[in-house]
């Protein structure tokens, strides 16, 4: 393993679904030499692509877990991190941007950028991660990636500029010319491996000219000796290709390249690019948060002499036991080595060191600041911090979003329970936003996730990687409970039944806040409640939360302040307190008007402009909302807001309204009060089910 | 703090409204300025002003994307809210938004007959029916007549109110009457158009037609800070 950092590239491939970021996954593997042979995603010869290593992926022709894998192109070392393209998997998304120095934005060339492709970069801005854009799909039907470059500049203000343009198009597409090199380039043989260079053909010289120029233009704002070299028509390669990998870097210009991965073509001038403009790790800052020191941030050096620090970023479970995708930030993680899970404090030893590609691997000593690995034996959850002892760093946590549905979930017979209860404790350990638990009043396993086909895919994973047989119940929403005004509570706990009593005297008053879940106060002067009995009474009005007296979910965005009470000498105690807390809660919970709240969804559906009007009724006959709708030529965006429990089933819905022409995408965007009618509802339905669980 | 109160402070009762419509059924309004001085912090405080009254607001956009015209709500609300030391803002912006629908379409691709279908559909399944309809980025070039000509029939026919904005050029004289060089020819459609004019540091409005085109118009201005009317005599 060589260890010149500034040959490294840690890249991720992101894009809309379907826009064939696997296939284009697949040919980087090929031409990189680390595959033989190509298969197609959804293969006639039932091998799939390289990358879907999950039966599932292969059978949906989708990657759900983003395997990183390894290749080599050019002297260079590239980490490739598959992430999937669903909305319901972002978390994959997120957690390899983390980890990534440079990305991949996959489009096609007849779709463009669609919801999907809007959200993945929101995500890249958010953890700042330089991208080109690559316009794949180009020999299809209607391709056009110039439009794609507009919608780019439109819809996510890239400042995106051609790097190429395409020699011919749909089924004529016959190559690409470089803008840069101003030659055409053709890709021959069976696989496109042989690379031909000629001359620009001459019906496309003068919109190469015009092309480059612009590239040009665009990249003198990021160099003033390209600006000079421009005026003085001196401009080199080297130059140019400066000029667009600084403004790359900080993510002021997006090279655009384009070609097609299913044809073969425009493949090799892609890795070419990304080893020459996408950072290496020494290009970019990684921060960590120092937990001896208040959590301030500290900059990593990407050293490997200094203490080694390590983000585990993802977890599979192997024939071998579960692999650990870990990601290196500074010092080195070598075989044997001692080091520390911040999160547990727990001492690991590292075992055996290994480079993934896919579900294929290969041994190595360690891995140094830079470098992504996977570790083997590690019993660690993703996210975990790894450091060298003495230090106490941590990774900064990543945003984890609530789930907003639930399921419960039924073992077939025996085997299945057990084997459930491991595929339970593996996928929460993998993914962050999928949680499992027990109610404590049916017995039911309750799964919770972040949309239908998050917890979708998770029943079919248990299934077909554990053998576990579930039946599933239907899924419900985590609706919430909240109060919407000020109300004054005063109560007392006695209780004189022989022994000791009880007594216990809280007042103060509850209040509705949005900033926060829960907080409590407590104003109590001249000692009316001891100080000792103050905790016990934050505990007795925290217990209520869990259950809200209203519904029973959960009650968020109150504040509690007590500001009077009384105790006596001898029968007052903490739990005499607690119950008080208790009694005054609900007091004072009934009189603040509490009501309910659901999750409401962004949802944004993309639609051919003669079916915006179904879309539009669709949603509004879900108690959306819609915001807004927006004309993009052929196609028009609509983005509402629904609740999600109306969604359940919508994109059956969807596609029968609108010829399976349209598509939608939906996220978290907030909480919302459920209108009067539909509070009723639930109150009814609840009270039924009661009935029927007694 | 209530809604209604918010009504009586919002900066568009500054124009001498009190409490009925500026534009009557089927009127036009316009609100000119040179690119970049704050039409559309104008047409966003008209539409917040109908939000708070419940009446539902079409805001057609054809320069900025969906996300850009909310964002303008967003900002323009919360200076409101700030300006005038509203709590609750929170639920008194829920309430308003489901009064407003934003619809945007690219310049070259936005006709009358369009919005005219677009209106139907909206109508005909009962989704939303705008009261006010405000097109911000329609190019006043010379064959904007017909245009108009056509939204004044659709605007009666549905009692619609529509605001436009009108960016006028620094080259282009006005007319003898003082009317900028846009609105010469097709002056008479409308019923009220308001100029914002730079005078130094400031940016006064001016009202060149309507009721209050007189000369006992309050000095109005917009605070650069906050891009919301203010008046200069109670300054």
């Amino acid at each position: 393993m060589k260890n010149d950092i500034g040959k490294v590239r840690n890249i991720g491939i992101s894009a809309h679904i379907d826009s064939g970021k696997t296939t284009l996954t697949e040919r980087i593997l090929y031409y990189t030499k680390r595959i033989h042979a190509i298969h197609d995603v959804k293969g006639k010869d039932g091998v799939g692509a390289t990358m879907d290593s999950m039966e599932l992926e292969k059978e949906r022709g989708i990657t759900i877990a983003s395997a990183a894998t390894f290749c080599e192109w050019q002297g260079h070392e590239i980490n490739i991190i598959d992430t999937p393209g669903h909305v319901d998997f972002t978390i994959e998304v997120e957690r390899s941007l983390r980890v990534l120095d440079g990305a991949v934005l996959v489009l096609c060339s007849v779709g463009g950028v669609q919801s999907q492709s809007i959200t993945v970069d929101q995500q890249m801005k958010r953890y700042k991660v330089p991208c080109m854009a690559f316009v794949n799909k180009c020999d299809r039907s209607g391709a056009n990636p110039f439009r794609v470059i507009s919608q780019l500049r439109e819809k996510l203000g890239h400042n995106a500029v051609a790097m190429q343009i395409p020699i011919g198009l749909e089924a004529d597409l016959k190559g690409v010319v470089d803008l840069i090199t101003m030659k055409a380039v053709y890709f021959d043989g069976d696989n496109g491996e042989n690379i031909r260079f000629e001359d620009i053909p001459e019906n496309l010289l003068s919109e190469a000219t015009e092309k480059r120029e612009e590239l040009i233009d665009a990249a003198s704002m990021f160099s003033d000796e390209l600006m000079e070299a421009a005026l003085e028509d001196a401009v080199t390669e080297d130059l140019l290709l400066s000029a667009i990998r600084k403004g790359t870097l900080t993510r002021e210009m997006t090279p655009v390249f384009m070609g097609s991965a299913y044809k073969n073509k425009g493949i090799q001038p892609l890795l070419d690019a990304v080893t020459t403009l996408l950072p290496c790790p020494a290009d970019v800052e990684n921060r960590a948060l120092d937990l001896d020191n208040d959590e301030s941030e500290v900059i990593l050096s990407g050293d490997t002499g200094n203490p080694m620090v390590a983000l585990a970023f993802k977890l599979e479970d192997g024939q071998y036991g579960q692999l650990t995708y870990i990601r290196a930030y500074q010092g080195n993680l070598a075989k044997g080595d001692t080091v520390i899970n911040v999160r547990t404090g727990k001492k690991v030893k590292i075992g055996r060191v290994v480079r993934m590609h896919a579900n294929q691997m290969e041994d190595i000593d360690n891995i140094a600041a830079g470098y992504i690995g996977a570790l083997f034996g590690i019993d660690c959850a993703s996210g975990d911090t790894f450091v060298s002892p003495g230090i106490n760093l941590t990774m900064t946590s990543m945003y984890v979003p609530e789930p907003v549905i639930s399921l419960a979930i039924t073992p077939k017979d025996h085997k299945a329970e057990i084997n459930m209860s491991k595929a339970l404790n593996r996928f929460s350990k993998e993914d962050p936003t999928f949680k499992t638990f027990v109610s404590e009043e049916t017995g039911d396993t309750i799964i919770s996730g972040m949309g239908e086909l998050h917890l979708e895919v998770y029943i079919e994973r248990m299934r077909r990687e554990y053998d576990a047989e579930v039946t599933t119940g239907a899924p419900r929403v985590a609706y919430r409970e909240t109060i919407t005004r000020t109300a004054e509570f005063n109560y007392t706990h006695k209780k004189q039944t022989g022994g000791s009593g009880q007594y216990g005297r809280v007042a103060g008053y509850i209040e509705p806040i949005s900033e926060e879940e829960f907080v409590f106060e407590s104003k109590i002067t001249g000692g009316a409640i001891p100080t000792q009995f103050i905790p016990a009474c934050e505990k007795g009005f925290r217990n209520c939360l869990a259950k809200g007296p209203k519904m029973e979910f959960p009650v968020t965005g109150i504040k509690i302040v007590i500001n009077d009470g009384a105790s006596h000498a001898v029968d007052s105690s903490e739990m005499a307190f607690q119950a008080a807390a208790r009694g005054a809660f609900l007091e004072g919970y009934g009189k603040a008007r509490p009501v309910i709240h659901e999750p409401i969804m962004k949802v944004v559906v993309e639609t051919p402009t003669e079916f915006q009007g179904g879309a539009m009724g669709s949603l509004n006959q879900r108690r959306g909302m819609i915001v807004g709708s927006q004309d993009e030529g052929p196609m028009s965006v609509i983005e509402a807001q629904v609740p999600l429990a109306e969604m359940f089933g919508y994109s059956t819905v969807l596609r029968s309204l609108t010829q399976g022409k349209a598509q939608f995408t939906m996220e978290f965007a907030t909480y919302k009060q459920v209108p009067k009618a539909i509070a009723e509802e639930l109150i009814k339905k609840a009270a039924e089910e009661k009935k029927n669980v007694a | 703090m209530l809604k209604q109160d918010l009504i009586f402070r919002n900066p568009m009762r500054l124009m001498g409204h009190e409490t009925e419509d500026i534009l009557p059924a089927g009127g036009f309004g316009a609100v000119l300025a040179r690119a970049g001085l704050g039409k559309t912090a104008i047409l966003v405080q008209l539409a917040l002003d109908s939000l708070l009254q419940s009446k539902n607001v079409l805001h057609i956009s054809l320069e900025d994307p969906v996300k850009k015209v909310c964002l303008w709500y967003e900002e323009v609300f919360r200076n409101i809210a700030t300006q005038y030391h509203v709590q609750q803002i929170d639920q008194i912006w829920e309430a308003i938004l489901p009064y407003r629908l934003v619809m945007t379409f690219n310049v070259d691709s936005f006709s009358v007959p369009k919005l005219e279908e677009r209106l139907a559909e909206l109508t005909e399944q009962n989704i939303f029916m705008p009261q006010i309809i405000l097109i911000d980025g329609l190019p006043f070039d010379e064959t904007v007549r017909a245009s108009l000509t056509d939204l004044k029939s659709l605007a009666e026919r549905y009692s619609l109110r529509i605001w436009f904005t009108v960016r006028t050029h620094r080259h282009e004289a006005p007319g003898p009457d003082g009317m900028p060089a846009p609105l010469l020819n097709i002056a008479d459609l409308f019923e009220v158009a308001i100029q914002l004019s730079p005078e130094g540091k400031d940016i006064y409005l001016k009202a060149l037609k309507g009721r209050h085109s007189s000369s006992d118009d309050p000095a109005l201005f917009l605070d650069p800070s906050t891009m919301l009317i203010k008046d200069k005599s109670k300054d």
